[in-house]
Formats: structure tokens, sequence, C-alpha cells
């Protein structure tokens, strides 16, 4: 499939130069389980992502989106197809380089936000912070996220969104160079999910950081600059937006 | 601290309860094995320092009697490094405040200096000195504890038929006597029987056996081969009507420490190892669940990049934090249960000191143990965990499969209520993880049977000792083997009703390599006083021809009935003969070797001679009768049965009924954690179903039959199959514990069963109601929603 990005004009801003892709995605395919059970999650996916980019990836459930933001972030291996990160064979590393590549350079925002009930705010943020290299203090990114004054409060005492923009925070703390979104308001309100959506905008536009977003939510897709719709583990249609809306413009 | 620790930390508040029971199982594991190696620690290096400084001897001889002259001839013989001659004799004692006569040994102490070898410890006082105005005597400090002798005080003592007073000049110890109990007894009896020092001159003087010797002590230099040594002693001394000489192995004392440290050492692995066995599994079950519930958190930090190890390090680390609770207890407890022993070992063992060692190589070995079990309690969960991709684990674990329980498949599913199908088609969705907790269920059962087991052999065998094997109230030694017309002596003696005679004489039984020196009984064919009781607890008639033995010296031996052993006798005229074992004889103390009177007499060639008597004594005569013992000369011995009987209670049965009591406890302590976890577990793992069902509808008490149904289920299974494994687990203990001191019986009595029952019944009963409570704390709502 064409890269409908090449013939558009490079934004400016990003760091990295703009033609080399943070991830270069051929053939990609997934299968699991053997024989008649098989399942194909993936059958053959193209795409190359670049720096500074908000993507979104619109599906269906089913359709094989979180498993191809897994491949992304290393949570699985391919079993076909090019899958690289800045040059490098994603789909050949091993355990150990998975994991370094997971630690230093992917964030993960997940829909059941997935926070540690037994540490504070600052303590599930500094958790992460502690094993990777360049991290920000823990209260910075929360001052991100909007919660500077919520930071000693356990998960039980944050509401949902409060709860989603911890993780976010504890994802972008880091300075990772990929923020992977999986349906990170599915289980908000639309006026908690809009404060989510904002924090992921935020770290996406002031930090250059590539945010790719799950969701079976198309009126996402507006404040995207590309969205990828697929089905039956196909990327089906791709289109860029000329301009980006806000993301407290959204309406569902 | 990182942020990881802070997390285990807190998780641990949340699973403290359960922490704990698998910690305080760990520690009782380890508290056993501490304060059991702690002991032989204590014994051993107290024995070795102890021979060591007070240069106890290695090569022991009796004999008749041989001129001072012969000492030199013992010390050129190649090997030997110091020889110490002396006289030893039994006397009778009148003891003030003792109703009947007691014996005393009494051994020489060197005119000039202190002994070469077995040199005595002074505890009070000091040695007896020679050619004072009122004779002196040194006496040992277990005689003396029991009878409030102090230095200064006076007693009676027939010396070669004189009746002579002494002063006690001091309470001595010696390496010789640590464990003092009459020759061939394995009991001690210090009410009776007790050991004395006295100068050489004086004791020789009152023997006619000035310028003589009658006992030997030697040490061996450096390489040299005992065995050689013991040959060319008994070759030395057979003119002189020596007894035979033997080396450490069969020195009683020395033996019967060496058995209790070989006792110590069966007991220091097979319980703790049980313990550990089970806090591995306990560990693994709180492990599993706590990774269970944690999976989500598990892929989280997997994808935020934390490795395998170091997730896999911290679910470990939560293990070695109840490890560190539990070696903590356990040494705390371990020590102070070592010491409460120690001093229980002073009814037993005399030394200077015996003090409480810590043995610390144990602790690095419980360190390393005890982590170790919760290691393999926590690999197989923790590895299951990190093998999950997280992009699988972030997901709910999706719903379990279930189908009907095997009972309700073969048609009985009309009989049961829902809530008890629910039950049984838990157990059987997981068969493992619910054979585990049934197995661990039974090993608590069957830990309980152990220490009452103990219990009830030493009450059998107080039974079988002195109610079914001897009958007589008094058994009498005459101080030199008698011509069999004493025994019509004896049966004058006022208020005797019955008399049998009895004969001891010193043999060395050999056979292949093996040799072990008692005395042979010989007693009458169908005696009614003291009897030889076989298996099944059925008089053994002594036949006139072979020899009946105990079934452990058998075993020692490696001989069986039918077989022949070399016999050497090892008093008056010393020959060598090879008789048939006839029989084997069921007894828990000491070994004995018994034959026909008549028989043993046509073996010793020195016509029908007797020992002494075993008698019945009518009850309104017993003060004139001891008057009378006391005051016939040629009487040396009179050991009373119920004295003796009540010196046992008093002490063994006193220290294994510490030892009882605290492995109830330990038992105890296992069987409440263990069921209490099984209920913690089963209710975390089923807080979600059982709150539906309170949504559902479900009553709190219907909902709760569900969850007590599985632990009843369990228990109920685990019972018998507990029996069974206790039975086996008390059997393997008391064979590690058999020694040729002393040996229990496997007695399992019904109230031992029903104890372990009750006790497992009751934990499981509180288990279910502490359940039952949090039950209805589960929020119905929040329950429902957790797993979204």
């Amino acid at each position: 499939m064409a890269d409908p990005l090449a013939s558009l004009p490079a934004r400016p801003g990003p760091a990295v130069p703009v033609r080399e892709p943070v991830f270069h995605v051929r053939g990609l395919a997934r299968r699991y389980g053997e024989g008649e059970a098989a399942v194909t999650a993936l059958a053959g996916v193209d795409l190359d992502l670049y720096a500074g980019e908000l993507i979104v990836l619109l599906g269906a459930s089913g359709s094989g989106k979180s498993t191809l933001l897994n491949q992304l972030g290393g949570l699985d291996s391919p079993s076909e197809g090019v899958l690289e990160y800045r040059g490098a064979n994603l789909a050949a590393f091993g355990e150990a380089e998975l994991t370094v590549f997971r630690r230093d350079a992917v964030g993960f925002v997940f829909q059941a936000y997935n926070l540690i009930p037994s540490l504070t705010a600052r303590e599930n943020v500094a958790l992460i912070t502690e094993i990777c290299r360049a991290p920000m203090v823990p209260e910075e990114a929360l001052a991100l996220v909007g919660l500077a004054d919520r930071m000693n409060h356990f998960p039980a005492q944050l509401s949902g969104g409060e709860q989603q923009r911890v993780a976010i925070a504890r994802a972008i703390a880091k300075r990772p160079e990929v923020l992977l979104c999986d349906e990170p308001t599915g289980a908000l309100d639309v006026r908690t999910g809009i404060t989510v959506l904002e924090a992921v905008e935020r770290i996406n536009r002031e930090l250059g950081t590539l945010a790719v977003i799950i969701t079976h939510n198309a009126v996402m897709a507006d404040m995207a600059d590309r969205i990828f719709t697929l089905s039956d583990g196909r990327i089906v249609n791709v289109r860029a937006n000329t301009r980006r809306a806000a993301a407290r413009e959204l309406k569902w | 601290m990182s942020h990881l620790d802070r997390k285990l930390l807190r998780d641990l508040r949340g699973l403290k309860s359960q922490a704990l029971a698998v910690a305080l199982v760990m520690a009782c594991g380890l508290a056993m094995m501490i304060t059991t190696r702690s002991l032989m620690l204590s014994l051993e290096s107290t024995r070795d320092a102890y021979y060591e400084q007070h240069r106890f001897a290695e090569v022991f001889a009796r004999l008749k009697r041989a001129p001072l002259a012969v000492r030199d001839q013992l010390a050129a013989i190649p090997g030997v490094a110091a020889v110490q001659t002396g006289i030893s004799m039994q006397v009778t004692l009148d003891v003030p405040g003792l109703a009947e006569p007691a014996v005393g040994l009494l051994n020489s102490l060197p005119e000039r200096g202190t002994p070469v070898l077995n040199r005595p410890y002074v505890r009070a006082g000091r040695l007896p000195a020679g050619r004072t105005a009122v004779s002196e005597l040194a006496v040992s400090e277990a005689f003396a504890d029991v009878h409030g002798l102090k230095p200064g005080a006076t007693l009676a003592a027939i010396l070669n038929g004189t009746k002579q007073t002494f002063r006690l000049s001091g309470i001595v110890l010696s390496p010789e006597f640590v464990f003092e109990a009459p020759p061939g007894s394995a009991l001690p009896d210090n009410r009776t029987y007790g050991v004395f020092w006295m100068p050489y001159r004086e004791l020789a003087t009152a023997f006619q056996l000035y310028g003589a010797f009658n006992s030997v002590s030697i040490s061996l230099a450096p390489g040299a081969s005992e065995g050689e040594v013991v040959a060319a002693v008994d070759r030395v001394l057979a003119p002189y009507g020596g007894r035979g000489a033997y080396g450490r192995d069969n020195h009683p004392s020395n033996r019967r420490v060496d058995d209790e440290i070989r006792v110590l050492q069966g007991l220091s692995v097979a319980f703790p190892l049980v313990f550990l066995s089970v806090a591995a599994f306990m560990t693994n079950a709180v492990m599993s669940r706590q990774i269970a519930l944690q999976r989500e958190q598990i892929a989280m930090l997997k994808a935020c990049g934390f490795s395998n190890r170091q997730v896999g390090f911290h679910y470990f680390k939560f293990s070695l934090v109840i490890v560190v609770a539990g070696v903590v207890f356990g040494i705390a407890a371990g020590v102070f249960l070592g010491r409460q022993l120690v001093d229980m070992y002073h009814l037993f063992f005399r030394f200077p000191e015996l003090g409480f060692v810590l043995d610390t190589r144990v602790l690095v070995a419980a360190v390393i143990v005890s982590s170790l079990a919760a290691f393999v309690g926590v690999a197989g969960a923790v590895r299951r965990a990190v093998r999950l991709p997280p992009a699988e684990a972030m997901r709910p674990e999706a719903p379990a499969s279930f189908r009907p329980a095997l009972v309700e498949r073969l048609g009985g599913a009309r009989w049961f209520s829902p809530s008890f199908r629910m039950a049984l088609r838990n157990i059987e969705r997981r068969p493992i993880r619910s054979g585990l907790t049934c197995l661990a269920l039974a090993m608590a059962t069957g830990i309980l049977i152990v220490p009452n087991s103990f219990r009830d052999g030493v009450a059998y065998v107080i039974d079988f000792q002195w109610d079914i094997v001897q009958r007589q109230t008094v058994t009498l030694t005459l101080v030199e083997p008698g011509p069999a017309r004493a025994l019509a002596d004896f049966k004058h003696l006022p208020g005797v009703v019955h008399a049998e005679p009895f004969r001891y004489v010193p043999v060395e039984f050999r056979s292949g390599p093996v040799l072990r020196r008692l005395a042979v009984q010989g007693l009458p064919e169908r005696g009614t006083l003291s009897r030889v009781i076989d298996a099944s607890t059925v008089q053994i008639s002594l036949p006139a021809r072979g020899i009946v033995m105990s079934a452990k010296l058998a075993e020692i031996l490696r001989i069986r009935p039918g077989d022949e052993v070399t016999v050497r006798v090892l008093e008056g005229r010393e020959r060598e003969v090879r008789v048939p074992i006839a029989a084997l004889a069921e007894d828990f103390a000491g070994m004995a070797a018994y034959m026909e009177l008549g028989a043993l007499n046509r073996l010793m060639l020195d016509g029908d001679r007797i020992s002494g008597a075993h008698v019945v004594v009518a009850k309104g005569r017993w003060p004139e009768f001891l008057d009378a013992v006391k005051n016939t000369p040629r009487i040396a011995g009179c050991v009373i049965k119920d004295a003796i009987r009540e010196g046992f209670r008093k002490t063994t049965a006193e220290s294994i009924g510490l030892l009882q009591k605290m492995y109830a406890m330990f038992a105890t302590i296992v069987a409440f954690g263990i069921i209490y976890n099984s209920a913690r577990i089963s209710l975390s793992e089923r807080a979600r179903e059982l709150a539906t069902l309170r949504v559902l509808g479900f009553s709190r008490g219907e909902v709760g039959a569900v969850l007590v149904g599985e632990l009843v289920v369990l228990t109920v299974a685990a019972l018998p199959l507990g029996l069974v494994l206790g039975s086996g687990f008390a059997k393997g203990i008391l064979a590690g514990v058999n020694t040729e001191t002393v040996r229990l019986p496997l007695v399992l009595t019904p109230s031992n069963y029903a104890f372990a029952i009750l006790v497992v019944a009751t934990a499981s009963a509180l288990s279910a109601l502490f359940a039952a409570r949090k039950l209805a704390e589960i929020n119905l709502v929040s329950a429902l929603k957790a797993l979204d």
C-alpha cells in the first residue's frame, strides 16, 4: 500500500528528519494457534509512522487493531513480515531486547488504566521513572496531565479520568518516542474522555512524540494527522486530515 | 527503597495474616531444626571438651585382681599412651532418709596427685583426703542432688561385710559417669545407685586389695589401633581374671550420650523436612493466588519495560519476606526451646557445664533451606506469570470451563443441593490444586499423630516393662554369685511371699565383625516375676538349650532365630561357645539376653549359682523387710520396682513429654495455618462468584454454604489420608530415634486419632467461620466491577 504521507509536505517541528519513519511495516501478519484452529489477527499490514504524528487506528472489535498495537509496542512478535523500529528489525528482537525497547522507547496507555492499586499516583509514575534512562521527575509528568494536586492519592481515591491521566503521566514520564494508547477513553464519559485526549494531544504537540490511539469511536479521527481503518486484519482505508481538530472540539 | 519494593510492602500488608501463617509454619520447622541441631552441637562440643580436659580414657577393663606391677606390662603394650589402674567396688549404702539400701560404686583415687585419666571435676567441697579420723568420700552430683547431700554430710556403707561411716568431702563429676545408671540398666536410677570416690589406701585395705588393682583405664597413642590394644590388654589380664577390655563404643555412659546425639540427628531431619515441605506448599498456594490477582499488574509492568527477571524477583521477594519472618521466629523459638531442653538434659547427663550452644552453621542452613522451600514454592507461579505475553495478560482470564462433577455424572446429582454441586465441581475443575490442598490438610492431620504416638509409646513402655515383664516388688543382688541355696535365705527374709532366682553373667556376643557386651540373664524356665515376653506380649518359655535375646540385639548382630552366635564368657573361667538363638524378646530399654538358669550354669561350668533373686514382699511387712535387707551384708543391691518406675516417669517420660508438648504445639499451628490459608485463598478466588450469587438473591448463609462446602469436602477426604500419613510419619520417626539404649514402640491409639481429627475439624470450623465473616464484608457492587 502506498504511503499517503509521502505526497504531503513535511510538518515542521520534530527533531528527527521526517523522511525516516519511526516504524516501517511491510506485510505484517500475526496468526494464533495451529492448523484448523488457527486464527489470523493480522493479514499483511503495510504502514510507515513518523515522529510527531498523531495516528488513530479505527476498527470494529476483532479487526486486529489491538494486535497491531501490541506488535508496535513489542508486546508480541509477528508471524511474518517486516517490522522495523528506526531501521532495527523488531521481529528479530529477543525477550531482553524487547524489554529494553519497551522500557526506553514506548509508553503504553491501557483501557483499564492498569495502575498499581497499592501505590499512589506519584509512586505509580515513579515506579517507571526509576527504571528508564532520562525520565522526567514524576511531578513534572503529572503536572503535564493536570494532576499536580492529586499526586498523593491512591488509585481508588481517583476518578476514572484521573486514573487514566495518571496512566498517561506514567507512559510519558520516560519521554518515550512512541505513545501507544489502547482505547484510552473506552471506560470514560465524554467530558472525562476529552480531558484524557487533551493530555495525549499536548504530549504529542509539546514533546513531538509519535502517538497512536486505538478507538472504535470515529469522532476521534478528527484530531489525528492520519487515520487507518482496519477490518479483518487488514488496513482497508487510510486518510489524512488537512487540519487536526483540537480534542476539546470533539463531540460524541 | 524502590517503588516496586514499596508496592511489595503494601501488598504484603494485605496478605499479612496469610504470610504470617506461612511464616509460622516455616518457623516451626526451623525451630525444630535449630533446637535439635544446636542441642547436638551443645552435647558434642561439651562432651569433647570435657573428655579432653578431664582425660577420658579410650580403653577400659575390669578384672578380679592383679598386682600393681602388671601396670607396667599394660603400659608397655604398643599404642598405649597412659594407664590408670585402680579399684572399683560395688557396695551397699545406708543413705539417711532412704528406706531401702542403695548401691554405691566406689572408685579409688590415687594416693598422690590427680589421676592420669578420668579426672574428676569437683563441683563442691574437695576430693577426699586419706588418713583422716573419719574416712572421706566424694559423691557424684546426680546422687547428691536426689538426696540433698552436701559436703560434710555422713552416710554409711558396708565394705566387705563391715558397716563403716563416711563423711562427704565433696561433690564431683567424672567423664566416666556422664550418664550414671546401674550396670546393665538403660535408665538412670539416681535414688538407689550412686558413684563415689575415695582414696586408694582406704578402699584397697577394706577389700584386702592393697598393692593390687581391679580396674584399668587406658588412653591410646595417636594412630594406635583400639582393637589391637584391646586384644593385648585381654592377653595381659587373662591370668588375673580379666573380664574383657572394651573401647569407648562399649562404654555405657559414652554410648548413652552418643545415642542421644543420634536421636537428635533423626529428629533434626525428619520433622523439619515435613514442616518445610508444607511451608513450601503454602507459599506456592499464597503466591499463585497473589500472582493470579495481579495478572494485569504483571502485564503492565512488562509492557512498561520491566524485565522477566525483575518481575520474577519482585514476586520471589514476597516469599523472601516470609522466609525472613519465618527465620526470625524460628531462631527465637529454636533458641528458647533449646535452652529449655538443655535444662532437661541435666536429668540424664552430668557435665561440669552444659550450656546451650547455638549452631551458627544451622542458621545458615536454615536460611538456605527455607529460602529454597520458598523458592520452590513460588518458582512455578512466577514462571507462569512472566511467561504470559503481556498482551494476553492484559485481558482478564478466560472463564474457567466447568462440567458436572464425577459423582453427578454417575447419577448422584439429585441428592445434592446446587451449592454443594458448585463445591464439588469447583474441586474437580482444579484437581491438582484440590489434591494439594487435601494433601496439606492430610499432613496437618498426620503431623498431629506423631507427638501423641510418642506419649502413648511411653505409657505403653511403662505398663509393659513394669506390669507385664517385671512383676516382682524388689530385686535383690548378692555381692558375688553364690550357691543356689542362697535362694532359701531370700525366701526367709521377713515378708517375702515368693522368690525366683536369677544369674547375671557378663559375656561378649560376636557375630561376624559385630561385637556387643552385655549380661546374659539366667532365669527360671517359665518364671512368674521377671518374665521374657515376645512381640505379641506372650511369655516365652526359656528352652533348655539356646538363648533368647532382644530383637534389637539380634538386629545389631544380624542374626535370626535358628542362627548361632559366639558367646565369650567374661567371668570366671573364660571360654567361648556357640549358642543357637531360640527366640526373640520384645523390650524397649537397653538390650538383653536370656537363658534358662540351669542352661546358663551348665555353660559356666561352676555349679548351680545365682546372682540374686526377684522377690515379692507382703505390703504390711515392708519396713521390716527393708531393715533386714540393710543388715544383710551379702546383699549388695536392692532395686525397688516402683521406685524405678517412678524414676522413669519423672525423667524419660518428662523429657519425652516436653518434646511431645512442643511438637503437638507446632503441629497445631501447622494444622491451623494450612486450613486458614486454604479458606482465605478459596474466598479470594471466588469473591466475585459469591458476590454474584448474593446479587442474584442467595442469602448469606446459602453463599457461605458454597464456600464452606468445598472446605468440608476436602477436609473429610483429607482426614483418613491424614491418619494413614501420620501413622507412617510416626513409624518413620520412631525408627529414626530407635537406638540400642532407648526404643519406643509404635502405639497408635483411637484417642490419638480422635485428637488429630478434633484439632483439624476445629481449625476448619474456625477458618470457615472466619471466611463466612469475610463474606459479609464483600462489597457486592465493587466485587462485580473489579475485573472489568
